[in-house]
């Protein structure tokens, strides 16, 4: 280990170190100091992650090969450091209110986020499975940090199995791989495929293993039953959180796994992933249909756009534009899905449980920014301009069609009009019914209305002007554009 | 300055009503500022909309007043816009008609929560605005689906008993069309060139039209198709229409009906006939008997309905069979007629639903039964609504008859390579006309005449504010009746250029 290794690494140890200090500040300062303190803290710490680690850099690869920089670490390293601002700043009035420990909470996201930062860096199957634990442990924990909620400890419980039966069949399939290429870098498994092609049996098996193992972790219908419970369960900002960075740090292993290195099979995979697209959004707006719980609608519709980013996956024979597309997607999908679940936490209500349909009626006159703010993470989800959600589906369904997939540019657009039924039927509830005595009461809560008001413009502005954002998701592809 | 804002007034018509957003937020709370600054906003946007127009040079064909930005540089999409004589009428008739709904809003037609309404009005007028201009195809669905949140939430909270079911119903028709017009949009950009060198710019698409193969726009032209079909609304696909207006508070029936529709007419005309001349063709036969049946269908249902703002809104789809008809019997005086009808029907059928809710707020009956003989007692409603009802039947010398005139003559010129032509189609399109006639008078009959009713006699006729909303259509649909020349020489270069752009391209791909 050199001095050039920690350097390349310099963002993960800033969000590490921030980590323990938060632990440490919690023991040593005074708790209302801390309460006002932590989360600053947290941000800056954040920020400094973003700041030390250069926007683009030349690839180039630490730690004896375990380890790359390239553009596409830099662009989700940001990613990640964002979702993690953005869900420490929705979280204190909520955690104070229920009473889970504010310097725990924070320190978990942090080291989530470092596993989440790591699976960027990863050119290894090795490096992969330990940013993927290190990534998905704390998460079990935020699920479970109500410790006295009945829902919170089932969601904690479900997706610690199902987390970890995953894991066992991605280790697994890790394994075959390395049984056929007798080494665990992507570029000497990718030189080992190419010479095998996929005739070979146990190639198929291996692929097959690390495919679940991933869509586990994605959420991709057939393998997402986990969702919605887990997510239901856990506490409003940590579900926030949970559903969007996981998430892309699944799809970041996809793009690093499956096509950068067994992009020599590429083609006949992408068969697979297109029919799991369909399926998956399919199954997650179908289902997300019949919630009159908005915490669970929203759990199911994430499910609908992991098909839509997998679609992005399926496409990647169009070139640049399919990775770049996927990456443009999952950057949108954090800020638009984790302000939607952190709106829901201006409710006041019991548990981690979410608001009803019914509970949000009049929600427009009791918070109009709130509200506005809500609606705006709403439009963009179901893809209507002008929002990143909008140009977010436009840059997919231009890779899906281009590489000739005509069906699931289709099913795209018809799943987008299931889509618009749900998250506009919330809108109604917000809207144009009005609040009846048991409206829940309302959290004070300055601290998220800002977050959300800078992630609303953000939504918009970047829906407007989606250009330089794009560019450099087009860049950090660029690591993936077929030989 | 000045000089360099006359260069961009396009721009400035999507700008006004943007700025206008910022005093009203800042005014949020005061419901008598709000108005004002809506009125004054759209106003504004009025007046330079007149500008605009005078700007235009008459005779032309090609787009006037253009401009042109980079705006998704990696995917060479540009922010362009530009008028010509097919959108230069429809966009003062859109600004008219918000300028009119706002007005006619602030005199105490909506009650609650006036600030977001005004806001949703002028984001509406953005994307109305808008529509009418962009060159661009992804600007122009921008602006296209940019109308959809206003007035799902304007019918959604300001509506009637069943505001919801309508208002949802309105949205996930619109939708599920234009989310399949934006994969054919898309469709043509992969097609339009090589990587690198693709555009969604209409006036470069024009020229670029040999690229595009018949079968690729037959099921471009059905992409496209469908999302103007329901916005139209075409049967069978209108029946989110009667729903909505009859939900919808008068503001938002006057731009429902007067300009939102007319989006599907005028994409029709814009984008999907010039750029897929053959799919055009492939699809003709069924757009003829579509236009026909909903001319025929939408005067038959008009006739039998019990609800005065149903009637109307019936009655619009029949009107708008004849827009559609106009457009695919593909020549010149059907194309032209079309426009007219377009831009009439948003004055007249605007004017009707404004008078219905002027009626509606007096008596708060719509049902035609509970009305009657209210003539005597408004003298100068009966006049006003007289006038408006008897255009909107096409009486010659009054402007629903210029429209519709053109129209049938251009049908009757029709003449199809196989199927039946405009001997057949023409004079089932003027049984239209005629029962127009019936269906309107009778209502008029019904509901002005009569007995009037013992609880209606202390109603007062229309206040200063209606006859100042009244006016400017009233004087509108007189001119345009008696004097339908200078709009015609401002429409009928870019229809002739529209279809022999089409000619020309059909011939050029199947060479």
């Amino acid at each position: 280990m050199t001095i050039d290794d920690v350097i390349t690494i310099l963002p993960e140890i800033a969000v590490t170190v921030t980590a323990s200090l938060v632990l440490v500040a919690d023991a040593i300062l005074d708790r209302k100091v801390a309460r006002t303190w932590l989360p600053l803290l947290v941000v800056l710490g954040l920020v400094v992650a973003i700041f030390t680690g250069p926007m683009i850099v030349a690839s180039h690869t630490a730690f004896g090969g375990f380890v790359v920089v390239d553009t596409f670490t830099a662009f989700f390293r940001v990613l990640f450091c964002v979702l993690a601002i953005f869900a420490t700043v929705v979280a204190p009035e909520y955690l104070e209110r229920r009473q889970i420990p504010a310097a725990e909470f924070y320190a978990t996201i942090l080291f989530s986020t470092v596993g989440a930062m790591t699976i960027a860096l990863a050119t290894d199957l090795i490096t992969v499975f330990i940013g993927l634990e290190l990534m998905t442990i704390p998460i079990y924990v935020l699920a479970g940090m109500s410790r006295r909620d009945r829902y919170s400890n089932e969601a904690a419980l479900k997706y610690f199995l199902l987390g970890a039966f995953s894991s066992a069949l991605l280790l697994y399939g890790f394994a075959w791989l390395y049984g056929l290429a007798g080494t665990t870098t992507f570029a000497g498994i990718a030189a080992a495929l190419a010479v095998h092609g996929l005739t070979d049996g146990a190639t198929l098996v291996a692929l097959a293993l690390v495919t679940v193992g991933l869509a586990f972790k994605a959420a991709v219908v057939p393998f997402h039953q986990w969702t919605p419970d887990a997510y239901d369960g856990a506490p409003t900002p940590a579900t926030a959180f949970m559903s969007v960075a996981p998430k892309a740090a699944a799809f970041a292993a996809i793009l690093r796994l499956m096509i950068g290195s067994l992009g020599p099979l590429g083609l006949d995979w992408s068969a697979v992933f297109a029919i799991l697209a369909a399926l998956t959004m399919t199954g997650g707006n179908v289902v997300a249909l019949v919630q009159g719980n908005v915490k669970r609608m929203l759990a199911y519709s994430s499910i609908a756009h992991t098909g839509y980013i997998l679609a992005g996956v399926a496409a990647y024979q169009a070139g640049a534009s399919a990775s770049a597309a996927v990456l443009f997607y999952v950057f949108a999908y954090g800020i638009m899905n984790l302000g939607a679940f952190a709106c829901l936490i201006y409710l006041d209500l019991d548990g981690t449980r979410g608001a009803t349909l019914d509970e949000l009626n009049g929600f427009a006159r009791r918070k109009p920014a709130g509200a506005l703010a809500f609606a705006v993470f709403l439009v963009s989800l179901t893809g209507i301009p002008p929002t990143i959600g909008f140009v977010a589906k436009v840059f997919i369904l231009q890779p899906v069609l281009d590489a000739g997939l005509v069906w699931l540019a289709v099913v795209i657009a018809l799943n987008a009009v299931l889509a618009a039924f749900y998250y506009l039927r919330v809108v109604v509830h917000l809207y144009m019914y009005d609040a009846d005595a048991n409206a829940p009461r309302l959290l004070r809560t300055d601290l998220l209305s800002a977050g959300l008001g800078i992630a609303g413009l953000a939504v918009v502005v970047i829906g407007i002007l989606p250009d330089g954002l794009y560019r450099w998701a087009l860049a950090a592809a660029a690591p993936f554009v077929l030989r | 300055m000045a000089a360099s804002l006359m260069d961009h007034l396009l721009t400035l018509l999507v700008v006004i009503p943007v700025a206008g957003l910022i005093p009203l937020v800042v005014f949020f709370r005061d419901a008598r500022a709000v108005k004002q600054v809506a009125i004054v906003t759209t106003f504004i946007e009025l007046v330079v909309s007149l500008v605009m127009l005078a700007q235009f040079h008459v005779g032309e064909a090609g787009f006037q007043l253009t401009e042109s930005a980079a705006w998704l540089p990696s995917f060479g999409i540009r922010y362009e816009l530009g008028v010509d004589g097919i959108s230069v009428l429809l966009i003062p008739m859109t600004t008219l008609l918000t300028f009119i709904s706002v007005l006619y809003s602030s005199g105490g037609a909506i009650k609650e929560r006036i600030g977001e309404f005004m806001a949703a009005f002028l984001l509406l007028e953005v994307g109305m605005v808008g529509v009418f201009m962009a060159l661009d195809l992804f600007l122009f669905y921008v602006f296209f689906e940019l109308m959809l949140v206003p007035m799902y939430l304007i019918i959604g909270i300001w509506g009637g008993p069943r505001r919801v079911y309508a208002t949802l119903k309105f949205v996930l028709f619109t939708l599920a069309g234009s989310l399949l017009m934006l994969v054919g949009i898309i469709a043509v950009y992969l097609q339009s060139g090589e990587a690198g060198d693709r555009t969604l710019s209409l006036p470069e698409l024009l020229t670029r039209s040999d690229r595009f193969p018949p079968d690729f726009q037959f099921w471009v032209f059905l992409a496209f198709g469908l999302a103007f079909a329901i916005k139209m609304p075409m049967f069978p696909f209108h029946t989110w229409l009667p729903d909505a207006h009859v939900e919808a508070p008068t503001a938002g029936s006057i731009v429902l009906a007067g300009v939102l529709l007319k989006a599907g007419g005028y994409g029709f005309l814009r984008f999907a006939v010039p750029l897929f001349p053959i799919g055009t063709q492939a699809w003709l036969p069924i757009l003829i008997l579509l236009s026909v049946v909903a001319i025929l269908y939408g005067a038959v249902v008009s006739v039998v309905q019990k609800d005065l703002k149903k009637l109307v809104a019936y009655s619009s789809v029949a009107h708008m069979g004849f827009v559609t008809l106009g457009i695919f019997v593909l020549n010149q005086q059907g194309g032209v007629g079309a426009v007219l009808q377009m831009l009439n029907h948003g004055f007249v059928t605007g004017a009707l639903f404004l008078f219905v809710g002027i009626q509606y707020e007096k008596t708060h009956r719509r049902q035609i039964a509970d009305l009657g003989g209210l003539a005597n007692q408004w003298p100068l409603y009966t006049a006003f609504f007289g006038v408006f009802t008897l255009a909107s039947l096409g009486l010659p010398g009054l402007n629903g008859f210029v429209g519709e005139f053109l129209v049938l003559l251009g049908t009757f010129k029709f003449n199809p390579v196989g199927g039946p032509g405009g001997l057949f189609w023409g004079p089932l399109a003027a049984l239209g006309v005629i029962l127009a006639a019936v269906y309107l008078l009778w209502m008029f009959q019904r509901v002005m005449f009569g007995t009037l009713r013992e609880a209606y006699r202390a109603l007062p006729d229309l206040s200063p504010l209606e006859v100042a909303c009244a006016v400017p259509l009233l004087v509108l649909t007189v001119l345009l009746g008696v004097f339908p020349q200078p709009a015609i020489a401002i429409i009928a270069p870019s229809v002739q250029r529209a279809l022999a752009i089409a000619t020309h391209a059909s011939a050029v791909v199947l060479k």
